[in-house]
């Protein structure tokens, strides 16, 4: 292996060398070719990817195809179509060059009838009776946004949570943090997720495809899956005999942001490398406004600089496995690290007036108060196809490691000595460090039992949590949990997919003590007693959950149709079952409960679908019951304590109901101009408890996107590179609202998008604009975590990007 | 016949939607009010207390529903690291660093069902304790968990 490994490295150095010198031709070529199935028979609606032009076309009825207008070199052309293996064909492109003829293989995997189907987006859409939505490349860089879930904020019924320019986390219909799965690689993403200024340690240049599941899917992602599921899929093997890179250049003028990734890529017959490095700086993000009220208290802001929001970020990846025709192992080998500063005068007990000159100095430096967090991932993922069958085993495990440590000056409250002790072993200046250590596995068999295609599957995980720093809210503690499900999917006739799972699950949770490094003066009948207070008992809990899936999906033609519903259950946090500490971003004391039971919920959702050649719409309401959703309630009381006076918030369990939906229409009103309208409704309401009538933290308000776009057509059979759009996006007001928060008026934004794919000689370059709020309007995010001290969102933000692929030449494998 | 147990669904979702309305409650969204504009309140913004000596906390508070609990923190501001939320800004001394600050959290329930509150809560200052500038931190709940916050900015000679 050691040899193969060297032999690759060689390969892709010397054809990187190779494609420095090969002069740049300015001709131009035809490729043209024919698709058929081993039969001979002409498939139509083959999608074909040509890389590094970033050029796609689809065969036609006779199963022809044509690219024109090429610039002469080196390609690899992609043919792909559902229910086929796909193609990956390394070419030259020369004036000569023959049509080429590609004969497909249908996939061992397919189900009854194969449906060809060009776009394998809407095919999964069509296949899966949750709502999905699949997003790639594409709309990744056509809406970048500061974060990859910022750049999933477009869709309909997702959002953000979140501290900042970088720092969010999905929202799905109004539920986030440890409701929504994160899955990169086929593992779950284990990083702090219970803060809202815990980013997901994800680098989402590296990310290839995301699909969303919005819905309740605990039955195949477990206990945290209860709002949703995001997967973020890697870049796919690349083709044999081929190598290549890109490199991205990014700029953001709000942020003063710069960054690069670079990634490079090399595959033999069998075996593949791919490396790509990452690297953003950030200085503060600026907001249109010179004065914020915290929580009253007034702090000016110097040209809407938000003071001591910058940051630098860092990906490594390395993937390399092997690709058999049976049997595929790849091993991803990950960090992603950041280190960003908080508004530093909103991080604390209480607001706090810090040395604005020192601050202000300079819009990059990152002071105290900041987080340091880096994330590393080894994953395997390995697939083994039973030869002669369509039976199909996956196992992917994961070890990963997240560390995380915010640092703060030292501000005593409570009974806290005033000056920090010199004979403390904590640094001064660490406020909190979390440990994380998680080991994960999952066997999954994929097995076809006629119109049965059939999924039993185990996942395990166990984590070690460890903390450190002089302030406490969350104690060390162990978890392993343990899983099963079955998942079948019936084919009922050419129409109609049935689906119905099964899962069970076990949660053993164990959290140690906390005591305070300092006593406190406890008042007794006889006086007050001086003594290190327990802040947290040990805890010792287990849990088991048995949750279900029925569904359904009818696709006669033109209408589709999408029904499901299930059952779906969250194990409850160390922090929920444990707290007992000061929040610093919330100026709140949590308290944990120890005896919440596992939270579980209902869901029905429905899809309805129509789609014409000019126009389709789809309509997606769900309706959702928890007998006991798990919030924090502020109460009316204070600690007396270590919460220096502070509103005491304490987890609670409630009825609550949700429902609501996302509406998406699409209209072509000249081949070269569409329009889109994306919409979104969202109401919860708690049904019991404290907060009995009132709705849940951080309900998104009813929103809607409507989107022009003009992309011109460049040629026969060629879909178009470049486009000009405009987002116009109205928000409405938010008047539901449960304590902390406060009402947030409606509001109107518009971005901007426009991209083209330019050449200098054979080098192709995709140049994408975006213009964020774009009139650099004032207004308030109600899921912003920053919205609670009434912080505006950032203003206008011009971004711009570049990349640049390249390939090379493949002959010179043979000389190697 | 799926389709009739779509329409079913669909029909029932928007009964739940349109039904919920009608159950509608009357929700507190109002935060409660802590006042210090009386002319007995005390201590009010650039206030002096003083050591050895005992004061009575003064101000009142309302809320449109029900009070829930009052706070008063009181701890030093020698470091200068707030300010408070008051218009009017007191002259501080210059920035050092605590010694013996004087340190008080304490919580006072009011009692139930209360729409107004006068506070007339007798705190006593150590003779001890540094002087210098302070913080006295008022934090005022309602029933519902609606919390405001008033810092005034004092001085204990």
């Amino acid at each position: 292996m050691a040899y193969t490994w060297l032999r690759l490295m060689q390969l892709v150095v010397i054809l990187l060398l190779s494609c420095a010198v090969t002069p740049a031709k300015s001709q131009t070529s035809l490729l043209r070719g024919k698709i058929t199935d081993e039969h001979e028979r002409p498939l139509s609606g083959v999608s074909l990817h040509l890389s590094p032009a970033q050029l796609a076309t689809q065969s036609d009825e006779n199963g022809s195809f044509l690219f024109t207008d090429l610039p002469q070199g080196t390609y690899t052309l992609t043919a792909s179509s559902v229910g086929y293996v796909s193609q990956y064909l390394a070419l030259v492109v020369h004036n000569t060059s023959k049509p080429l003829r590609i004969r497909l293989k249908p996939a061992v995997q397919a189900l009854g009838n194969v449906v060809v189907q060009a776009d394998q987006a809407g095919f999964r859409q069509r296949e899966e009776s949750l709502n999905l939505e699949v997003v790639d490349r594409a709309f990744l860089q056509r809406h970048r946004g500061g974060s990859l879930m910022q750049t999933l904020e477009r869709l309909p019924g997702v959002k953000t949570i979140g501290i900042g320019s970088g720092q969010s986390k999905p929202l799905i219909r109004g539920l986030g943090f440890n409701r929504v799965v994160v899955v990169e690689n086929g593992v779950k993403h284990e990083g702090q997720q219970w803060g809202a200024d815990h980013g997901l340690e994800i680098d989402q240049f590296a990310a290839e495809q995301v699909d969303i599941l919005k819905g309740a899917a605990s039955f195949v992602y477990g206990s945290d899956a209860i709002g949703g599921a995001i997967a973020v899929q890697p870049a796919p093997v690349p083709a044999p005999h081929m190598a290549g890179g890109s490199v991205d250049l990014i700029g953001k003028s709000n942020s003063a942001l710069y960054g690069t990734s670079a990634n490079l890529f090399g595959r033999g017959q069998r075996w593949f490398a791919a490396a790509r490095a990452t690297y953003q700086s950030y200085g503060d993000y600026r907001v249109p406004t010179d004065r914020i009220f915290v929580y009253d208290y007034a702090v000016p802001l110097r040209k809407g600089q938000l003071r001591n929001t910058a940051g630098r970020e860092t990906g490594l990846h390395l993937h390399t496995g092997y690709v058999g025709e049976q049997f595929r192992s790849v091993f991803y080998l990950s960090q992603v690290a950041s280190r960003s500063g908080f508004f530093a005068n909103a991080h604390g007990l209480e607001p706090r007036r810090v040395d604005t000159d020192l601050h202000d100095a300079s819009p990059r430096d990152i002071l105290l108060p900041r987080q340091q967090v880096t994330h590393r991932k080894l994953i395997n993922r390995s697939q083994y196809q039973l030869p002669g069958t369509g039976h199909r085993l996956e196992a992917e495990l994961g070890y990963q490691h997240n560390f995380r440590q915010e640092f703060s000056p030292y501000v005593n409250h409570g009974y806290m000595p005033p000056l920090y002790p010199r004979d403390l072993a904590i640094p001064a200046e660490l406020e909190r460090e979390f440990d994380k250590h998680v080991y994960s596995g999952n066997l999954r068999a994929a097995l076809a039992l006629g119109r049965h295609a059939l999924v039993v599957g185990l996942n395990g995980e166990r984590q070690n949590n460890t903390i450190n720093g002089w302030s406490f809210l969350v104690p060390a503690f162990r978890q392993q949990t343990a899983g099963g499900f079955a998942y079948d999917k019936f084919q009922l006739n050419e129409h109609t997919l049935l689906h119905g799972a099964i899962r069970y699950d076990y949660t053993h949770l164990r959290t140690n003590s906390y005591t305070d490094w300092f006593p406190s003066a406890t008042p007794t009948s006889a006086g007050d007693l001086s003594e290190k207070l327990v802040r947290a008992q040990g805890l010792d809990r287990s849990f088991n959950s048995l949750v279900w899936s029925v569904g359904i999906n009818y696709n006669p033609g033109r209408f589709s149709l999408k029904g499901n519903v299930g059952k779906s259950f969250r194990v409850p946090i160390a922090k929920e079952l444990a707290a007992n500490g000061v929040n610093y971003h919330y100026f709140s004391y949590e308290r944990g409960n120890p005896t919440l039971n596992p939270e579980q919920s209902y869901q029905l959702d429905v899809s309805l679908g129509w789609k014409q050649e000019k126009w389709s719409v789809q309509l997606s309401p769900f309706f959702n019951y928890f007998p006991n959703y798990i919030y924090l309630n502020p109460t009316a009381e204070h600690d007396y304590y270590y919460g220096a006076g502070n509103q005491v918030f304490e987890y609670a369990q409630s009825r609550v109901r949700r429902y609501g939906g996302e509406v998406q229409l699409r209209y072509q009103l000249l081949p070269s101009l569409s329009t889109e309208l994306l919409g979104e409704y969202l109401r919860a309401t708690q049904l019991s408890g404290a907060k009995r009538g009132f709705t849940l933290p951080f309900s998104p308000p009813a929103s809607a996107v409507l989107n022009l776009t003009w992309a011109p057509r460049t040629g026969v059979g060629r879909p178009s590179e470049s486009y000009v759009g405009v987002d116009y996006r109205l928000t409405s007001q938010q008047q539901s609202i449960v304590p902390p928060e406060r009402k947030t008026p409606g509001y109107q934004v518009l971005t901007l998008q426009a991209g083209t794919n330019l050449r200098f000689g054979q080098q192709p370059l995709l140049l994408s604009l975006q213009v964020q709020n774009a009139l650099n309007t004032r207004y308030l995010n109600h899921t912003s975590f920053y919205r609670l001290i009434g912080l505006p969102e950032a203003g206008r933000n011009v971004i711009l990007s570049l990349k640049i692929p390249f390939t090379m030449t493949p002959t010179i494998h043979e000389k190697n | 016949m799926k389709i009739h147990l779509l329409y079913a669904a669909v029909a029932a979702l928007t009964c739940v939607a349109g039904c919920s309305e009608d159950e509608k409650e009357v929700i507190d969204t109002e935060y409660p009010v802590i006042a210090v504009d009386a002319a007995d309140a005390f201590p009010k913004q650039c206030s002096t207390l003083k050591r050895g000596q005992s004061f009575t906390f003064r101000a009142s508070l309302s809320d449109n529903v029900r009070l829930g609990s009052v706070s008063v923190d009181v701890h030093h501001n020698f470091d200068h690291h707030t300010h408070s939320t008051e218009v009017i800004e007191c002259n501080m001394e210059p920035v050092k660093r605590p010694v013996n600050p004087f340190l008080l959290i304490k919580s006072f329930p009011i009692p139930e069902g209360l729409q107004q509150y006068q506070t007339a809560f007798e705190l006593a200052v150590p003779a001890d304790v540094d002087p210098g500038d302070y913080h006295f931190l008022i934090r005022l709940t309602d029933q519902e968990g609606w919390q405001t916050v008033k810092g005034l900015s004092i001085k204990i000679e």
